[in-house]
């Protein structure tokens, strides 16, 4: 999905240019809702094609991690980067168009559009829609047998599929996704799995996900939240629920 | 059911008419009438043609708070400054010696024009007064536009005072330049009905027709739909949800000053500054009906309350009932039955406006 710009000049450069500008990096983020001070310095950074878990408790900020960095709740101090950019303090939809989806948690349809309409929001002015709707609908073929009902009448399982095909025909080269299992019987579960791989093969993703061993399989790596700070952070490789630096923040 | 209705007839007796309970051969008389095919084709086209200005008003007040979640007090208002706006150029344009049809076609080129006025004047209220407030309670949007309802109220009458335009209780100069077709009545399927109703209901066509399209046919009219849904959630997937809003309630004020422009040449309302609560009210009525925040619904329910309003002008007018607030009594009586009985309205949803 993006531009690797390694055309002209020598690829050691490029390379190491990547290397150097994460996709996203927060640096000392502190979000606050009113009076309540939920992150308290987060820093991460992300790179490109990656798939990155944000685990821990309920509600120590992880959703308020992914709405600081859309700047859907902006952050009071400290900065979001993405693709080497300050976006912070810039509204939502800019940031947005840059080239960050957002699968929310609850998929938030539009109810009383069509399945169709869903998708066409989300394609931008300036895009393909036709060419856009038909590769999600070539991979969701649910989707396409309900392209005309409106989304409200979807299960839980197609309205995901529909959060995730929202996120994917938006041209963006990062997703952020919030608790895509939640609520979902296992089998269907595992179609959402499949989706979000599908997703990951076009663009770099942040997922927030109770399920902790979903969320070690699929990430490439990951950043442990407890109390609005990052306590740990390392490779999924290996990492298992037992682990004692994961225990100790897991557990109730 | 029939408790309110007994409460409602000793609360205003004129409204169960007193001449049905006590005098039945003059009630069967009246329904006789009533019922002649005559009688029946002018209280439905004449109702249509209420229905039209009450509609023309009505929408963009259901789609302001469908989208934004604000009651906007000051519609009235928009609808009043409209009506003297499109007054003033109408006695500018219109001689005595201008025929019909050019009449017509001045009326049409007016409505343009104020269209276009008061729609960028909503815009330039919108970004600057009433955006700041969007994520206050909503007794702000209400106070706030309220006030601003009544600042132009106020100023409507200053001027109207100084220029002699006699601000009330209506100005007949305005009213003068309608077209004779259009004052006279007209055999329409053996009745008779005054020809500026049928205009106004062919005109109502047009403008639900209009803003049907732009809702349903254009991609930002597909962007204002999911942002009733949803404003955070499209301001996510990249769309200037607060462009939309301006868009909005732009379009919604410029609506309402094209229904004021018409009821200068309605025989029963005509350009006064009373317009600002008079209409309010009526707009108020008509999107309640219908569910706040339904287009289909503002439709549906300013078809009711217009042959409501035109039933009961009838039963007035023809002396059957002696009492000449009928038509205001039954439209509010009509508020308050569908408050009752289903408060969310026809189409309403029962949570609308996403903040």
């Amino acid at each position: 999905m993006s531009s690797s710009g390694t055309e002209t000049s020598d690829v050691a450069e490029a390379d190491d240019r990547e290397r150097s500008t994460p996709l996203l990096e927060l640096e000392d983020v502190h979000t606050y809702y009113g009076e309540s001070h939920i992150l308290q310095g987060v820093n991460l950074s992300v790179e490109e094609g990656e798939i990155v878990a944000l685990i821990g408790r309920n509600g120590v900020g992880k959703t308020t991690t992914l709405r600081s960095i859309l700047q859907l709740t902006p952050p009071r101090e400290g900065t979001v980067r993405f693709s080497g950019e300050d976006v912070t303090g810039e509204s939502t939809h800019e940031v947005a168009d840059e080239g960050i989806g957002w699968v929310p948690e609850e998929r938030r349809m539009f109810g009383y559009l069509t399945v169709e309409e869903n998708v066409r929001v989300s394609v931008g002015p300036d895009q393909e829609y036709e060419a856009l709707r038909d590769y999600v609908f070539e991979l969701f073929p649910d989707l396409e047998r309900f392209r005309d009902k409106e989304a409200r009448n979807l299960s839980g399982g197609q309205q995901q599929m529909l959060a995730i095909a929202r996120g994917m025909v938006g041209d963006n080269d990062l997703l952020l996704v919030d608790e895509p299992s939640e609520g979902l019987a296992p089998m269907i579960v595992d179609q959402v799995v499949d989706a979000l791989r599908e997703a990951s093969a076009e663009t770099t993703m942040v997922l927030v996900e109770q399920n902790f061993p979903l969320a070690m399989d699929l990430a490439d790596r990951f950043y442990l939240l407890d109390h609005g700070t990052v306590v740990e952070s390392g490779s999924t490789e290996g990492v298992t629920a037992d682990d004692e630096r994961i225990r100790r923040y897991l557990s109730a | 059911m029939t408790g309110v209705v007994a409460a409602l007839a000793t609360l205003v007796p004129a409204l169960v008419p007193a001449a049905l309970v006590q005098d039945a051969p003059l009630a069967i008389d009246a329904i006789g009438r009533l019922l002649q095919p005559g009688t029946l084709a002018r209280i439905v086209i004449e109702g249509l043609g209420k229905a039209a200005i009450y509609f023309i008003i009505a929408v963009g007040l259901t789609l302001v708070f469908g989208l934004m979640g604000v009651l906007n007090f000051a519609h009235g208002a928009f609808a009043m400054l409209g009506a003297y706006l499109g007054g003033v150029l109408l006695v500018l344009a219109v001689s005595s010696g201008t025929g019909p049809i050019t009449r017509v076609a001045f009326f049409v080129v007016v409505v343009a024009v104020v269209f276009a006025l008061m729609t960028a004047f909503g815009s330039v209220l919108e970004v600057g007064l009433v955006r700041p407030i969007y994520d206050r309670t909503p007794m702000y949007q209400i106070l706030l536009t309220f006030g601003v309802g009544l600042i132009l109220e106020e100023g409507a009458r200053i001027v109207t005072s100084v220029r002699g335009l006699q601000p009330e209780p209506s100005w007949t100069a305005a009213a003068s330049t309608i077209p004779a077709p259009l004052e006279s009545f007209h055999s329409i399927l053996g009745a008779n009905i005054r020809g500026f109703y049928l205009f106004a209901a062919i005109a109502g066509v047009a403008v639900a027709v209009s803003v049907w399209l732009f809702l349903n046919r254009t991609l930002y009219g597909l962007y204002i739909r999911a942002g009733s849904e949803d404003p955070e959630m499209v301001e996510a997937l990249g769309i200037d949800v607060r462009k939309a809003f301006t868009i909005v309630f732009g379009l919604g004020t410029g609506l309402a000053a094209v229904g004021g422009v018409f009821l200068t040449w309605d025989p029963t309302w005509g350009a006064s500054v009373l317009l600002n609560i008079d209409v309010l009210l009526y707009a108020f009525v008509v999107v309640v009906i219908g569910g706040l925040g339904s287009f289909k619904g503002t439709l549906a329910a300013a078809v009711i309350v217009g042959i409501a309003d035109s039933l009961t002008t009838w039963l007035f007018n023809t002396g059957i009932v002696p009492f000449p607030g009928l038509p205001e009594v039954t439209v509010f009586a009509l508020l308050v039955i569908a408050l009752i009985v289903r408060p969310q309205g026809l189409y309403g949803v029962e949570e609308v406006g996403g903040h």
